[in-house]
């Protein structure tokens, strides 16, 4: 589906997903995941290259083309975010499941940002990590936020506390405890 | 985890308790907080994984490469980026190892629009030959076909590095930062705008040299790639405009300089992630004040306190860079030559300039008027139009004469070369509408009427090279009349050879003979470049030759040109040019055997500068067609082959060479017994070929491998239809004799014949045998005769009424 055929849907939807309307962002999804799959279609072919199509290129790229088809507008960029940070992680997965299906054990490069580095190595891993965040999600919607934001996206801890209207120290905070029981949970430490 | 869902506020903190808690009270204090020994044990776990030092992420590993490309081995990889690696090559010349870089594309990039890239980037350089730029040494195809470039192989640091390293201080810096300005601004006179300029694309030598390197990263981008400028350039170091995915000019590399002398200067680094900077982008706020980003260790890496740094930073040099990054280009440099001024007065104590804004400011108007075309073309149009401003702008500068010749030539010769399909990739019909635009614009930016029949003159073989004929034809005659009035008998001559071949190519005869022979004898005339007199004697043997007068005199001179071409060293892309044409004269006069060697000649040329992949193609084609003459359709093949794929790299599937290549191909597959991969070629084939001949005899070809690959499959129905239409288009325009026509009755009469109407099939087997038996030479018309004949015998046999039948044909 192109965006274009639906000028102002994107942000009428991204309106009703923050307001809580069931249903919107799976229309949201539908509606942008094409878009996102297709910018990103390199950087899943195992093209990922410096300079070249971080998650954050990626994401940015399909920002400003909603802008510029005037389906999105920039006061709802948080949103938007939130929701590319959402659909990254999905992408990701869909990917790791393909990819795991066809070679079982192989070795996967999955772009997250270094400091997940030890996460996702493995498409095991990734799925695993699927599930400890719909696990965060339940318990603490705000950081599951925080962690697509800074780790499947690659934004900095100053971007995240502003998409998320949080201090930095707060968002630092967080994301220390997070990172750690992220790490426990899918490793859990045998000490 | 349940525990953790139903303790999570708790565990939380437990967590900040035990960050904030030094390591040998942790445990004791956290107990202190908690009564479950357990929680605390996990908060503790927690804590440690959350200090744990992450693994650095694998690097992807490297397809190990071939050892040696052509005459180069490999030694070491030394960077990949973009969208190539660089490897360290040795090759043994006189004994004596020779260091260099070579440069292939990455495996991943391979696809028409990387090589297309890749060999703009051999273009490009080919053209660039100054101090500050890393000059091109060699370029090939490996055994495999991967396009490689060969570079001089430069030992140096980036240049922030290099600065860094050994302390320099301010003015230091900027004399170093004048030799990159120095080489944009060659670069930028050549029509090349680099769009990827940071310091790790700068390297310096130890002694001291600027080297610019990467040509290839981020030039002309494809319309119809996901990749824009926005991913290509680096953000850091690009322009608004570029991150915004708009137009880019000159004014993008006068943004990049701005932003690597500010870090330069300053020592600062941006460590904002792309999405910041994309959001200034799309903002356009500017950075900070120079003075300002100014820290401690920046200070002390140029030698000097902190406070003197700011003092230093704060007066002209901030005005510089803040002049250099401005978000309008209308309100920066107008040109990197006057960054450079600017940067010189300051090093000479003078006053920096603002200056007024001159003929960029009207370039941006323009493109900002014109901004619906594709990206590609603008792009391409901005590169015209700032080296026309440029000349202008220079013009009235009042250069002397000699530097204005040159650059003129240095113009002329960019823009012929940048202003071709071949070259970029794009349709020509958008190529012709650019050049149009540049004869309309041309006068009133060269004054000079010598000057200015040059540019036309070049304008218009562009013109012709993208097959617009008739706009080609009215600029030539202008130049014609313009050459005539001043006895310039160079241009004369050059001009009427050209509009004598294009009268020829729109069927006026006479025209073209007059035109061509004046050309030729004007060419004899002293003192002409071997480049004119290799034009003239092509174009007048060969269009003679193909008119029919196929005199000894033509072959004669076609030798002449490809031997002049050789020994006088024209560009490649003209002796293989004469070479192809000699040999496919001798083709056309039966003498096979001689014009192989030629056209293999002609290949290995094109093969060494394999951006002409339209021209090469087309020998590929006729090279192969050469070798199915002499029924060797083993050899010819992989060549139709070559042809075809070259074709779809080049010029895109739609495109007349395409389709015509992929009917050759097709054609040799069928004669092969291979139809039903001959269908499969040629199904597709038919929209776009209805598209570019409507019902010409043009769409003749394609429809007679289609019945034939129909037939041959036993689809008879079909293939019946595509031969009706077949013999439609061919009717009352060529002649009732030609032996195509009878080709065509053949096809029908095979279909019909498949379909069991032997009496329907019959008369059209009579006429296709009618026609071709008489004037078969060549191997494969003497087989077509004799299967004509063959049907005709075998119909006859199956007809019951044969002997009425007969009676009524005659």
């Amino acid at each position: 589906m192109d965006p274009g055929e639906h000028a102002g849907d994107v942000t009428v939807l991204l309106r009703d997903w923050t307001a809580g309307k069931p249903g919107a962002l799976d229309e949201l999804f539908d509606l942008v995941y094409p878009q996102l799959r297709r910018i990103a279609g390199a950087l899943f072919r195992g093209e990922r290259q410096e300079n070249m199509l971080q998650p954050t290129g990626v994401v940015n790229e399909l920002f400003l083309k909603l802008i510029r088809q005037r389906s999105l507008r920039f006061e709802d960029r948080e949103h938007f975010y939130s929701l590319s940070a959402r659909l990254m992680r999905r992408v990701l997965l869909d990917q790791v499941r393909h990819q795991s299906r066809k070679k079982r054990d192989g070795d996967l490069n999955i772009p997250l940002t270094e400091e997940l580095a030890w996460i996702g190595s493995k498409p095991i891993e990734a799925i695993d990590l699927d599930r400890a965040l719909a696990e965060l999600e339940t318990m603490d919607p705000r950081k599951c936020r925080m962690v697509e934001l800074r780790f499947f996206l690659g934004f900095t801890a100053d971007e995240t506390a502003e998409l998320l209207s949080l201090s930095k120290a707060t968002v630092d905070r967080e994301l220390r405890f997070v990172r750690g029981w992220l790490h426990e949970r899918l490793a859990p430490d045998e000490v | 985890m349940t525990l953790d869902a139903e303790n999570w506020e708790i565990l939380q903190q437990l967590f900040e308790l035990a960050e904030e808690t030094p390591e040998g009270d942790r445990e004791r204090v956290l107990a202190m907080r908690c009564a479950d020994p357990a929680l605390v044990q996990r908060a503790l776990r927690i804590f440690r994984r959350a200090n744990e030092d992450t693994a650095p992420p694998e690097s992807p590993k490297e397809n190990s490469p071939p050892a040696r490309f052509g005459p180069y081995t490999l030694l070491r990889l030394v960077g990949s980026g973009g969208i190539g690696s660089v490897y360290l090559a040795e090759r043994i010349m006189g004994g004596t190892p020779q260091r260099s870089a070579l440069k292939v594309l990455s495996p991943h990039a391979a696809g028409p629009s990387f090589v297309e890239r890749f060999h703009r980037e051999q273009h490009i350089l080919s053209s660039l030959d100054h101090l500050n730029i890393t000059r091109m040494l060699d370029a090939g195809l490996s055994d495999s076909g991967e396009p490689y470039l060969v570079m001089e192989y430069v030992e140096g640091e980036h240049f922030d590095v290099f600065c860094d390293s050994r302390k320099l201080g301010v003015r230091e810096r900027l004399q170093l930062f004048l030799q990159v300005c120095d080489a944009v601004a060659y670069a930028h006179r050549n029509l090349i705008v680099h769009l990827d300029l940071k310091p790790s694309n700068i390297l310096v030598s130890d002694q001291g040299t600027v080297k610019l390197l990467d040509f290839g990263t981020s030039k002309l981008v494809q319309a119809d790639s996901q990749l824009t400028t926005t991913v290509l350039a680096t953000p850091a170091y690009a322009s608004p405009e570029q991150l915004r995915n708009e137009p880019v000019t000159t004014s993008c590399d006068v943004y990049s300089l701005g932003a690597i002398l500010f870090e330069l200067l300053s020592g600062w680094h941006t460590t904002d992630s792309a999405a910041v900077v994309f959001e200034r982008a799309l903002s356009g706020r500017e950075p900070e004040p120079l003075q300002n980003a100014v820290t401690a260790a920046a200070a002390e890496a140029r030698g000097m306190s902190e406070i003197h740094l700011r003092q230093l930073l704060s007066g002209d040099l901030a005005t510089i860079t803040a002049k250099c990054m401005r978000a309008l280009p209308s309100e920066r440099y107008a040109s990197v030559d006057a960054l450079s001024d600017d940067i010189g007065r300051y090093l000479s104590n003078r006053a920096v300039l603002a200056r007024p804004q001159t003929a960029l400011y009207r370039i941006s108007k323009f493109v900002s008027r014109n901004r619906g075309s594709m990206i590609a073309t603008v792009v391409f149009t901005i590169a015209l139009l700032t080296s026309i401003a440029y000349a202008g702008w220079r013009q009235e500068q009042a250069l002397i004469a000699g530097q204005r010749a040159l650059r003129m030539q240095t113009f002329m010769y960019s823009l012929f070369r940048l202003a071709n399909s071949n070259f970029t990739g794009k349709p020509a019909a958008t190529v012709s509408e650019f050049l149009k635009l540049g004869t309309k614009l041309l006068p009133q930016y060269i004054r000079d009427p010598a000057d200015l029949r040059q540019a036309q003159m070049s304008l218009a073989e562009s013109m012709f090279e993208n097959g617009d004929l008739d706009g080609a034809q009215v600029v030539f005659a202008q130049t014609i009349a313009s050459a005539k009035t001043a006895r310039d008998l160079q241009s004369e001559a050059e001009s009427e050879a050209f509009a004598g071949n294009i009268a020829y190519q729109q069927g006026q005869m006479e025209q073209g003979a007059d035109l061509t022979a004046h050309a030729l004898e004007l060419s004899r005339r002293p003192g002409m470049p071997a480049a004119i007199k290799v034009r003239a004697a092509m174009y007048y043997a060969v269009n003679r030759d193909n008119a029919g007068f196929r005199t000894d005199e033509n072959v004669k001179l076609l030798e002449y040109a490809a031997k002049e071409a050789q020994d006088e060293h024209l560009p490649p892309h003209e002796a293989a040019d004469a070479l192809y044409n000699l040999a496919s004269d001798l083709e056309l006069r039966g003498l096979i055997d001689k014009s192989l060697p030629l056209y293999q000649q002609a290949l290995d040329i094109y093969n060494r500068d394999p951006s002409e992949l339209c021209d090469q193609s087309q020998v590929y084609g006729d090279f192969a067609y050469a070798y199915q003459m002499k029924d060797d359709l083993k050899s010819a093949l992989p060549l139709f082959q070559r042809s075809y794929d070259g074709y779809l790299a080049c010029s895109g599937p739609d495109s007349r060479g395409a389709l015509v290549a992929g009917d050759y191909l097709a054609g040799a597959l069928i004669k092969m017994g291979r139809a039903p991969e001959a269908l499969k070629l040629l199904e597709p084939e038919l929209a776009p070929w209805r598209k570019i001949a409507g019902s010409s005899p043009d769409l003749a070809e394609v429809l007679f491998f289609l019945t034939e690959a129909y037939v041959d499959t036993g689809r008879f129905s079909e293939g019946e239809k595509t031969a009706r239409e077949l013999i439609s288009v061919q009717e009352g325009k060529i002649a009732a004799t030609d032996r195509r026509i009878g080709a065509s009755h053949m096809m029908l009469a095979r279909a019909l014949a498949g379909e069991n109407r032997i009496r329907e099939a019959l008369p059209h087997s009579e006429i296709a045998d009618k026609i071709l038996a008489n004037g078969a030479v060549s191997p494969g018309a003497k087989a077509m005769s004799s299967e004509a004949h063959q049907l005709l015998i075998d119909l006859q046999s199956k007809d019951p009424n044969r002997f009425m039948v007969n009676k009524i044909v005659k």
